[in-house]
């Protein structure tokens, strides 16, 4: 409706400034460049960048936007192209999500972490898992070894869920599961809707999201057993049209651009490269007989917000426009849902360095900030500690207050995307939509972007840019305060605690022992006979880890049986 | 000609951060040596790979906490099969104290943490396989 009476009332065309004025400002601009300015200030223009490359100017003004016109570029929160937000009302109608990650230990030191948090005001949950969990082993696998429980908690079986899950309701718990690749995106959350169906929880009131995509098996993390791109990418859409069809309130695929950022590329290669995948997604889904309704409401995405400030707000605001414009032009979505782009933000660990490590708290404020200005649905802050360990419970309290600052202290909520209307901003959301749109073309170039995976494109992307990243900070032109930038005479001496895991391996592998003498290996066997079937048949494969953990069938025995029906795949870089 | 420094580098394990342990591979190669990146290892494939290659050194990656585990086993494996003579490096992600317990007394030559300048790391092994 909104959009209707602005078109009626405008008058054409609808530009931000009108043309005679941004005739003056240019001519005045010229005249302050030429005048206001030092030889040395002219001589500095075109040697500014932003982060991904796009040059900066000394100064903005109404003249770098004239381009742009109010209702079909900028809008309103809540209503199309959704740059400043997806809803109308934003925080004031409810704040991003407080949504730390927990995973350390055995499932049971991990339920004392989330429910430390809930009780210090988280409103969300986010697991995270240990590598071989991540990667699909059982604790007591041989695999396994000197990683059971560092870096996130170990699961086994449907039992460490519920575990993990012990006096928390199912029912109205916010849980993010962060099950990186689609193999294991198949059978841990397939743990969490059998634990609610078990206590009584209906699916229907089960919420929540995890992670699901075939660059993390591929690309992001590399692996000694890797499932082939085209396996892993079936996976992930088996995951995606299960659920939608079953956990109406469940979205079942986080597009991952964070962890492709960290693992070397920048803001923009991040946004572009997620909705490649998600544009993938939705044409094989389409291809299944899935109409873009079905699903687009439920696909979420997880931004990493990096250093550039405002480059980084310009990002949040631009990605959902390009979502937009996709969605609305390309698959022709009738849902308003479906046009949404909604996003989790951590900020980025890969900045926070491990010397004076306290000055991380100063680097994450900024960049929660920024994503709160980017108008973020959820929100992780890194602790300091990140360059040493998974955070204490001091550190991880830390960031935790620091996203309630944010939320009750600074004021930046208060008003839907403050910052629109700067010309900066608005320049560089613009140019972000631009560059966004010319990556996703790219990649649509080369036959989409399972195939770009397959020929090793993305690897050797990544490698190219983290190259370029590292030589900037070894000779200085990429400054890091206290490490190659205002470094200290004297080396801080302060020792930092570490977070130490308790004996992980030995509990799970008690448990793993227990839980083979009480199962049925008949019905074990049954589960992955039936598993391994499906492997071959286009068939959805979550029914089938659902029914195998139910009866007790461990992560580590299915993913096995994933890497023997698939077969493995050569990291490309090798 | 000088015969060049030969470097077998892998990440441990199950440990999926690859950004660091391929850069330091580049960066090793840039400066002159010969550098063979494994990828993901176990430390017994890693000893065959260093017996296979007549490596001088062995770079391991550690972000995914196994450094304790799997770093040391490297380095008994070498000494069971009388390979003393390769130097071992770590790098990675770990607590302070963990890593002057590898250098103390479990035989890695050097571990790097976050931070480190590339040239100190090229510097370290240069100056460790000249006294070797």
């Amino acid at each position: 409706m909104l959009e209707t009476r602005q078109v009626r009332n405008q008058s054409p065309p609808e530009c931000l400034f009108s043309e005679e004025h941004v005739k003056q400002i240019k001519a005045n601009y010229q005249d302050w460049f030429d005048n206001s300015l030092r030889d040395a200030d002219r001589e500095s223009e075109g040697k500014y960048f932003t982060h991904s490359g796009i040059p900066i100017k000394l100064i903005y003004t109404p003249a770098d936007i004239d381009h742009l016109n109010y209702t079909e570029d900028i809008g309103f929160s809540g209503h199309p192209p959704y740059l400043r937000g997806v809803y109308p009302n934003m925080y004031r109608g409810r704040f991003f999500t407080v949504r730390q990650l927990a995973g350390l230990g055995a499932p049971e030191d991990c339920n004392e972490r989330v429910c430390y948090l809930l009780d210090h005001g988280a409103t969300g949950i986010s697991i995270l898992f240990d590598l071989p969990t991540v990667r699909g082993y059982n604790s007591d696998d041989p695999e396994a070894e000197g990683n059971v429980g560092a870096c996130g908690a170990a699961v086994d079986s449907i039992w460490d869920i519920d575990a993990f899950f012990k006096d928390i309701d199912l029912g109205t718990a916010s849980t993010n599961i962060v099950t990186h690749l689609p193999s294991t995106s198949l059978v841990i959350p397939a743990m969490y809707f059998a634990v609610a169906e078990q206590r009584g929880t209906p699916w229907t009131s089960v919420a929540g999201t995890c992670q699901n995509d075939f660059i993390m098996e591929t690309c992001v993390g590399s692996a000694p057993e890797i499932l082939p791109p085209q396996a892993s990418f079936r996976m992930q859409c088996d995951v995606i049209e299960w659920v939608c069809k079953n956990i109406p309130r469940w979205n079942p695929v986080s597009y991952n651009g964070y962890n492709l950022r960290e693992a070397g590329t920048d803001a923009v290669g991040e946004v572009g490269t997620a909705i490649a995948n998600a544009m993938a997604t939705a044409d094989e889904l389409i291809r299944r007989g899935m109409k873009i309704d079905d699903f687009a409401p439920r696909m979420s995405f997880f931004w990493d917000l990096h250093n550039d400030f405002f480059e980084e707000i310009a990002k949040c605001r631009a990605s959902r426009k390009v979502w937009y414009q996709l969605m609305k032009e390309r698959y022709n979505a009738q849902k308003p849902k479906s046009l949404l782009m909604r996003f989790h933000v951590q900020t980025a660990g890969v900045t926070l360095p491990a010397t004076e490590p306290l000055n991380n708290v100063a680097r994450s404020a900024f960049q929660g900030m920024a994503a709160v200005l980017g108008g973020c649905q959820s929100l992780h802050i890194d602790s300091y500690d990140e360059a040493y360990s998974a955070p204490t419970e001091e550190a991880a309290l830390l960031s935790l207050r620091t996203q309630q600052i944010l939320q009750a202290e600074t004021g930046i909520c208060s008003t839907v995307d403050p910052l629109a209307g700067s010309y900066y901003v608005e320049y560089l959301t613009d140019q972000m939509v631009q560059r966004i749109w010319d990556h996703i073309n790219k990649i649509e170039g080369m036959g989409g972007l399972v195939k770009a995976v397959e020929d090793g494109w993305l690897h050797r992307e990544i490698s190219t840019y983290n190259m370029d990243y590292q030589k900037k900070i070894e000779s200085g032109e990429m400054k890091i305060v206290g490490v190659n930038f205002q470094v200290a005479a004297e080396k801080e001496t302060k020792a930092i605690e570490v977070y130490e895991y308790p004996e992980t391996y030995s509990r799970q592998k008690t448990k793993l022992e227990k839980l083979r003498k009480e199962r049925s290996s008949t019905k074990v066997q049954e589960c992955l006979d039936a598993l391994k079937d499906a492997c071959h048949r286009e068939e959805n494969l979550v029914p089938h880890c659902l029914e195998a953990v139910k009866n007790l069938v461990t992560l580590g025995e299915i993913e096995e049986t994933f890497r023997e029906e698939f077969g493995l795949w050569a990291f490309p870089l090798l | 000609m000088e015969r060049k420094i030969r470097v077998v580098m892998a990440k441990l394990g199950l440990d999926i951060h690859w950004r660091g342990v391929y850069l330091v591979s580049q960066f090793l190669k840039d400066s002159g040596m010969e550098v063979i990146y494994l990828g993901n290892k176990f430390p017994e494939q890693i000893v065959e790979a260093a017996v296979e290659e007549d490596a001088d050194v062995i770079g391991l990656s550690s972000l995914g906490g196994s450094h304790l585990t799997l770093g040391p086993k490297v380095v008994r494996l070498l000494k069971e099969r009388g390979l003393d003579h390769i130097k071992v490096f770590m790098g990675g992600v770990m607590a302070p104290k963990d890593a002057r317990s590898l250098e103390e007394e479990h035989g890695i030559a050097k571990v790097y943490l976050p931070d480190t300048p590339m040239q100190v790391i090229i510097d370290g092994i240069r100056s460790t396989v000249a006294l070797a």
